[in-house]
């Protein structure tokens, strides 16, 4: 890494993470295991520098596209935690008023347009947003995230192919956790440097350290500039890892128990931010505990508050089916 | 093609115009009336569209606006989504329906249901043009696959089956605030028939009553509304006066329209082009049985091809494709009993 990063940013990014990582263990620990969340809940605990890096990096008019996984994405946006937690728990105040759920976050007012379940789906539909930018001149860019295991969808291949036709300014992020569910990266890919697949749409690419804030920030804001000014897509992979199950119930007999405690060990990107703050930025310990207990008790708090949300009426059932029915 | 004699009503006339230009007329008017509206698809630009529905449209309005695609379809759609959600109103041409498998993610995981789970917040005004039907094509570009589509609450479904409809439906499926599919027929495009001279909008969800008659109600859409048509003139000289009903937009369907007629005639014939076992023409048959039990005087009954993959020798095809033959066999087992072709 070049050059120590600015103190008061990189505490910010790190800010950011905490709250990411306190809001998924919340639900990890407490709301899950208590049976306030119905259905699936795909947790980011191990990747939050890869979505605090590149999110951190985009203008906020810029669009922002997710995956099943993507709590992180939409708190690191700007989305009030609580009403994140409402929708997780299918509470009228939630953001898309209880109908979406975790794997349907979506935020118009910060421009998550919104997280997609179906692997590979939001990369066209990102593509979509790059190609309505570009055709009304209005200097956005799409930030399309998406794991590794949709660089094997169709979808990909034909949007990148597209995108770099049509000079789209469309800024793929593959969070590569090694794991497509259960299935490891090199039992699915026959290339397993993702960025190599760039190279056959002649598409700019750049790969980064998904574990280290600071890289993945610089790295975003370079390829973000390249996508904006030049006007062309983009691919930045970021390798990480997911020191949790695919989702919640995850048995994870599919990787050794010692892998993720040994990650964890050695790249949980907190303890990396931390390490850099204290050793290199010169930032106190007492300044990252009470930081770590802020960002907790308001975690904390919106998790109570959103508790006290109702369930939503049941006539909202029918509406929003159709564009013109409320 | 047989002509709409209803048409003739509108103000400034009509004028005989072929399906495709039907088609292209609506773009083109509806490409001048609003910037946002763009064109996506394989062959659109340079070639015009396989069956020139869009010939022309691309000198005039240049490639920002008339974009052809690589051969991409799942990008095609999906595209379309986004770039609704961003604010222009794309038009995206499936060339044929049975090509949707490969665009359905978009459509109906996607286009259909975003505005839904995000609660509202975001809009998808699309459209998908795309074409059913046809002669020729054996079985991976003939059939007609209008169920893949209405079974997803959504989006909307019109199958318009004249050129008055073609240019006013498509018009209004640009226009609406959400995903709009638009089922053409390859068959017709060539066809000619009335299209009024002044620019109509037709509305989605209304049905037209094309031909009246006391004997029996024969619901249809797209070309198999025409044959019916045909099929009504044929059993006229058999002392039959069957009641025709283009029924237009499948969803939401004007199923009002077809009680009224039904609660007249006391006798239902539904055909369409698709194989008959869980075509739309079930759906019709059940909301009619819901609403008009009591009118019905004899079972209702279902007309459509048979249920194997369309044949590309022609006495095949013939064999399995339903048309006015089965048509007419249908009313005739309706109204004089015996009932109808499974």
């Amino acid at each position: 890494m070049a050059g120590k990063p600015p103190t008061e940013q990189l505490l910010s990014l790190y800010e950011d993470m905490l709250r990411v990582r306190f809001f998924e263990e919340k639900i990890d620990r407490e709301l899950f295991p208590a049976g306030l969340i119905r259905g699936l809940t795909h947790l980011y605990i191990g990747q939050e520098a890869t979505g605090v890096g590149v999110i951190r990096a985009l203008e906020p008019q810029d669009y922002v596209l997710s995956t099943h996984r993507g709590h992180g994405h939409c708190l690191i946006r700007g989305s009030p935690p609580v009403r994140v937690f409402a929708e997780i728990m299918g509470r009228r105040d939630g953001l898309c008023r209880g109908k979406g759920g975790s794997m349907h976050l979506c935020d118009i007012a910060t421009n998550f347009v919104g997280a997609n379940p179906v692997v590979g789906a939001d990369i066209p539909i990102g593509a979509g947003l790059a190609f309505a930018a570009k055709y009304l001149e209005n200097g956005r860019i799409a930030a399309v995230f998406f794991g590794d295991g949709a660089m094997n969808t169709g979808a990909f291949h034909e949007t990148a192919n597209l995108a770099s036709l049509w000079k789209l300014p469309l800024f793929l992020i593959c969070e590569n956790n090694r794991y497509a569910i259960s299935v490891s990266l090199e039992r699915s890919s026959a290339v397993t440097d993702l960025a190599d697949r760039a190279a056959a749409y002649g598409m700019w690419h750049d790969t980064v350290d998904g574990m280290r804030v600071w890289d993945v920030f610089e790295a975003a804001r370079r390829a973000a500039e390249v996508c904006r000014s030049h006007q062309q897509p983009v691919l930045l992979v970021a390798n990480t890892y997911r020191f949790v199950g695919h989702y919640t119930r995850d048995t994870l007999r599919y990787r050794p128990p010692e892998e993720a405690r040994d990650e964890f060990r050695e790249h949980d990107p907190i303890h990396l931010a931390e390490r850099e703050l204290s050793d290199d930025c010169g930032v106190s310990v007492d300044v990252l505990v009470e930081l770590r207990e802020r960002v907790k008790r308001e975690i904390d708090e919106a998790a109570e508050e959103a508790q006290k949300s109702a369930p939503p009426p049941v006539e909202w059932a029918m509406e929003d089916v159709y564009g013109d029915d409320r | 093609m047989a002509t709409i004699a209803e048409g003739a009503a509108r103000p400034g006339g009509v004028r005989e115009v072929a399906y495709a230009l039907a088609v292209r007329t609506a773009l083109r008017e509806e490409m001048l009336r609003d910037e946002r509206v763009f064109l996506t698809g394989e062959d659109i630009g340079v070639y015009g569209g396989v069956y020139g529905a869009t010939r022309g449209l691309l000198r005039e309005f240049g490639e920002k606006r008339v974009r052809d695609t690589p051969i991409s379809e799942a990008a095609i759609a999906g595209m379309a989504v986004g770039a609704a959600i961003g604010g222009l109103l794309p038009v995206a041409e499936i060339m044929y329906c049975d090509f949707l498998s490969i665009a359905l993610d978009a459509i109906a995981n996607n286009a259909a249901k975003l505005r839904y789970m995000s609660g509202g917040q975001l809009s998808i005004p699309m459209v998908i043009r795309t074409s059913a039907g046809g002669h020729g094509y054996a079985a991976q570009h003939s059939q007609s696959l209008e169920t893949w589509v209405t079974h997803i609450p959504g989006l909307k479904v019109v199958m318009p089956g004249t050129c008055a409809d073609a240019r006013g439906l498509l018009k209004s499926a640009i226009r609406d605030p959400g995903p709009v599919v638009v089922i053409e027929h390859k068959a017709l495009y060539s066809t000619t028939g009335a299209m009024p001279a002044e620019e109509t909008l037709e509305p989605i969800g209304v049905a037209r009553v094309t031909r009246e008659g006391k004997d029996v109600t024969v619901v249809s859409w797209s070309a198999m509304a025409g044959t019916c048509l045909d099929a009504a003139q044929e059993l006229a000289a058999d002392g039959i006066e069957a009641e025709v009903i283009d029924l237009r937009t499948l969803l939401p369907a004007d199923y009002e329209t077809v009680v009224a007629s039904v609660r007249k005639t006391g006798r239902l014939v539904v055909a369409h082009e698709a194989v008959t076992y869980c075509g739309f023409g079930a759906e019709v048959v059940a909301q009619l049985t819901e609403r008009a039990w009591a009118s019905l005087k004899a079972p209702p009954v279902r007309v459509g091809s048979r249920f194997a993959p369309i044949p590309f020798a022609e006495p095949l095809e013939t064999h399995v494709v339903a048309g006015k033959p089965e048509v007419v066999a249908a009313v005739l087992a309706c109204v004089r009993g015996g009932g109808g072709r499974a």
